[in-house]
């Protein structure tokens, strides 16, 4: 296993892949810093400023709001065996396919939790940095923003695992991130509407996702809009393995059917 | 080691691709895997190594399945056509992912890229290969692991004259050195001179399989008379079937050379020429994938 691992991270480091997910991270991280300097009470509609507890949570939850990039960039990274056909060498090296699978699920899930720890970091010490330089506190205890913010890197570490299981469950890049994108951004938002799907809600993946960063805009606002109390999610360590849960359930599925698949 | 294929069967829905094929590769020599494109053999050398799952049947490498190996890619190395590359892996980055997964270690890297002209291209990206470099790429990796079996799908596609020649030698050499070697290939020309056995198939079906050399049949002699005709219809008398050529020229079979003379002068024939004529394997391989003839 350990020559496997070795080799996924020989193939990672070869390509540029790992470049654009570090610009990536630093990208995002800067975005957060960006919009800090600017200030929520000069956003479009005005927020509350940096100072109050609001306003610094809408720049973590922003920032929270990337934790799809480095689940994307395991899923391209996965799916690109399929697509360059380099599945047929490395399932002759490693004939039990469940071995090389497992293999990128631990390195990219490592190279996931870098990603996070580079983002948060980047964007936790812009927000400090903007706040200094505007003058003001943040509207939150440090600790309280840094446990926000290395819940986020965690986050973004599980979402990377999902996002390397779900490409090799369904193998082409853009079906993948299709899926991937279509659940989060519309199935999800609209299975809220039938009656009683708010009750497993903490559950399922967005749920799950909101328990671990500790956003909770959209239980928040299903609670607004039908004037029922907001859906209690679950702790962040039990959404978390609720997330790791699902990746594993995706890898398996994939070890179960499309690797047994003949390689064409 | 010994290759052993037993009762191969692959089918996809109605359509049978293989079908209970059995044959064996000797270690020490070169076996031609032989048939018409669409034969199977692409099929079967998928279903050896276990990429494709059997319908029925197993491949053995040394009396063991390919999955089964400790070292798979140890035992035996396979050159497939359908391996590609990461297009932003140079070859170099190619070898050295693969030296990592079989614990070959960069100098082996470094060992096999020289042994097969790779070194000269290591640092080019793969989307820039050319379809000759791709297959000597193929190659490296599949002798990464020091095989002691070498299975090639049509490895002389995209080879330059020079690269076929080149190729020809380097795997005569790996026989020479005990290794089991299969190679597959649809052009004739490309075996004749590479294989002592060969395996030959059609419609995923066993048509013939022994020495390279029982496939051509036995020979013909050509003969030049200005009395042809009258030498047909004596030897035709006596049941021997003879071809009439171009005017003045004859082919006759199942007599060699002294015989066809014997005759011609028992019969008071004169003759221009005598030759044996050996059947290339491509007419030899017609006749036996043909069906019709």
């Amino acid at each position: 296993m350990t020559a496997l691992l070795s080799a996924e991270w020989t193939r990672l480091a070869a390509t540029r892949l790992w470049l654009w997910g570090l610009l990536a991270a630093l990208g995002s991280g800067a975005l957060i810093g960006l919009l800090a300097l600017v200030g929520p009470e000069n956003f479009n509609p005005p927020l509350p400023g940096l100072a109050t507890e609001q306003g610094t949570r809408v720049l973590l939850g922003l920032l929270g709001f990337t934790v799809f990039a480095p689940a994307l960039l395991g899923t391209v990274a996965v799916a690109a065996e399929y697509r360059h056909r380099t599945i047929t060498t490395t399932t002759l090296f490693a004939p039990r396919r469940w071995t090389w699978l497992a293999a990128k699920l631990t390195v990219y899930t490592g190279a996931g939790l870098v990603y996070g720890v580079v983002a948060s970091a980047v964007a936790g010490g812009a927000l400090f940095g903007a706040a200094a330089l505007k003058g003001v506190t943040l509207g939150l205890p440090t600790w309280t923003i840094v446990a926000f913010l290395a819940r986020i890197a965690l986050t973004m570490a599980v979402y990377t695992l999902l996002g390397v299981a779900m490409g090799a469950l369904l193998r082409n890049q853009v079906t993948a991130l299709a899926v991937v994108g279509a659940y989060f951004y519309l199935v999800e938002t609209t299975l809220m509407l039938i009656p009683g799907v708010k009750l497993v809600y903490p559950y399922l993946p967005g749920g799950a996702t909101a328990a671990l960063t500790g956003f909770t805009y959209l239980a928040d606002a299903i609670a607004d809009q039908t004037g029922a109390s907001a859906s209690e999610l679950l702790s962040a360590p039990a959404g978390g393995a609720v997330l790791v849960g699902y990746a594993l359930v995706a890898a398996v599925m994939a070890v179960a059917a499309p690797l047994r698949r003949d390689i064409a | 080691m010994n290759i052993e294929v037993r009762g191969l069967t692959k089918t996809y829905g109605p359509v049978t691709a293989v079908s209970e094929l059995s044959f064996d590769v000797p270690p020490g020599a070169v076996t031609g895997f032989l048939g018409p494109n669409g034969a199977g053999k692409t099929t079967t050398m998928r279903m050896m190594l276990g990429l494709v799952t059997p319908t029925a049947g197993t491949a053995l490498f040394g009396g063991r399945r390919y999955a089964d190996l400790p070292a798979p890619s140890a035992a035996v190395g396979a050159v497939l056509d359908s391996a590609g590359f990461h297009p932003a892996h140079t070859a170099g980055d190619h070898l050295r992912v693969y030296a990592r997964m079989g614990r070959y270690g960069a100098a082996r890297a470094a060992r096999v890229a020289e042994l097969t002209g790779v070194s000269a291209f290591a640092g080019r990206l793969t989307r820039a290969l050319s379809t000759g470099m791709r297959q000597r790429l193929n190659l490296a990796t599949a002798l990464l692991g020091d095989p002691q079996a070498l299975l090639l799908d049509e490895p002389g596609n995209g080879l330059d004259p020079e690269g076929t020649a080149w190729l020809r030698r380097f795997l005569r050499e790996l026989a020479a050195e005990g290794r089991t070697v299969l190679v597959s290939s649809h052009v004739l020309g490309e075996v004749e001179h590479l294989a002592d056995h060969a395996v030959v198939i059609r419609e995923g079906r066993l048509v013939s399989t022994g020495p390279l050399r029982e496939l051509y049949g036995p020979a013909a002699v050509l003969v030049r008379s200005p009395q042809a005709e009258r030498f047909a219809a004596a030897l035709a008398r006596d049941g021997i079937r003879v071809e009439h050529e171009p005017p003045g020229v004859l082919r006759v079979h199942g007599l060699d050379a002294a015989e066809v003379a014997a005759a011609a002068t028992a019969q008071g024939i004169a003759l221009h020429e005598i030759t044996s004529e050996r059947p290339t394997l491509e007419q030899a391989f017609l006749h036996l994938t043909g069906g019709s003839r």
